[in-house]
């Protein structure tokens, strides 16, 4: 029995689903790193005056 | 659950070099088993991606549990951040398993208990998190999520056991059984199994960081946008 195209499809899944949830994270820390620099920036600007 | 930049970036390397040897283990070192041939080695990502949605979906219950006694945010983050990373796992179990199933048992999906429970288990945490996202923030929100969180996990003694007590076409634990601990598999298969799951282990404590670090995050805007809104 040689059913060696399921074990890459299983293969591939597992890491294309690995990959795909790791460059969200990226994404988002991106996003939220961006919005908190935004608003601290803000913040001291207000206090400031 | 929060790691310093120096902590993260080794737990990144840690993690990296295991999976590699991991994935070394499966496709050079171990044999191929005599009756599945080469499809056997998906239970290599099959058991730890079930182990590593089993273990998030521990801590989605403990936290929870942890939340409505203390009443500390910081359990609603973990709870929360483990049940997203639970989801994603549960998600590659429901498709790996199909894709050892058809070549061996000529059908994707049978109706089995073990098999229907973890659909259930799945559709218990997706809406654990659509719940988490259709609600106003606050604490009635992370009180309904955390009696979800504690009443889904009570399914996976249920599948574990589902096995055990009704005829099914899943095969019978091989990891933990009644013999012992391995009793059910030859060393070889059991060492790269094992190599498997601390590489999917070291990855749930991995992402686990990232996304606690990512809800203090959200925290703080929220935290800064009310200061400002207050200002005015």
């Amino acid at each position: 029995m040689d059913n060696l195209g399921f074990l890459f499809a299983a293969n591939a899944f597992v890491w294309a689903g690995v990959i795909f949830y790791l460059f969200t994270l990226k994404k988002r820390n991106h996003s939220l790193e961006r919005d908190l620099q935004l608003l601290k920036e803000m913040v001291d600007k207000e206090s400031k005056q | 659950m929060e790691e310093t930049p120096r902590e993260s970036y080794v737990l990144l390397w840690l993690t990296v070099v295991v999976i590699f040897a991991a994935m070394a283990a499966i496709f050079f070192f171990v044999p191929t088993e005599q009756t599945e041939g080469p499809v056997q080695r998906i239970m290599y990502f099959h058991i730890p991606c079930a182990w590593l949605a089993f273990f998030a979906f521990f801590v989605v219950f403990l936290s929870s549990i942890l939340f409505l006694w203390k009443k500390e945010r910081e359990w609603d983050i973990y709870a929360h951040a483990s049940a997203e990373i639970g989801v994603i796992f549960c998600s590659l179990v429901l498709i790996t398993g199909p894709i050892w199933a058809k070549p061996i048992w000529g059908a994707w999906w049978v109706w089995d208990a073990r098999l229907t429970l973890t659909l259930i288990l799945w559709l218990i945490y997706v809406s654990y998190l659509m719940l988490r996202s259709q609600t106003d923030p606050g604490s009635m929100r992370a009180r309904y999520a955390a009696v979800l969180g504690i009443v889904g996990f009570l399914d996976i003694p249920l599948i574990h056991f589902s096995v055990l007590w009704w005829r099914a076409f899943h095969p019978q634990p091989k990891v933990i059984t009644a013999q012992g601990f391995g009793n059910g598999l030859d060393t070889s298969m059991m060492g790269t199994l094992l190599v498997s799951l601390a590489a999917f282990t070291l990855l749930y404590f991995l992402l686990m960081g990232q996304r606690v670090r990512q809800e203090k995050m959200r925290d703080e805007i929220d935290r800064l946008k009310k200061e400002k809104l207050y200002s005015h």
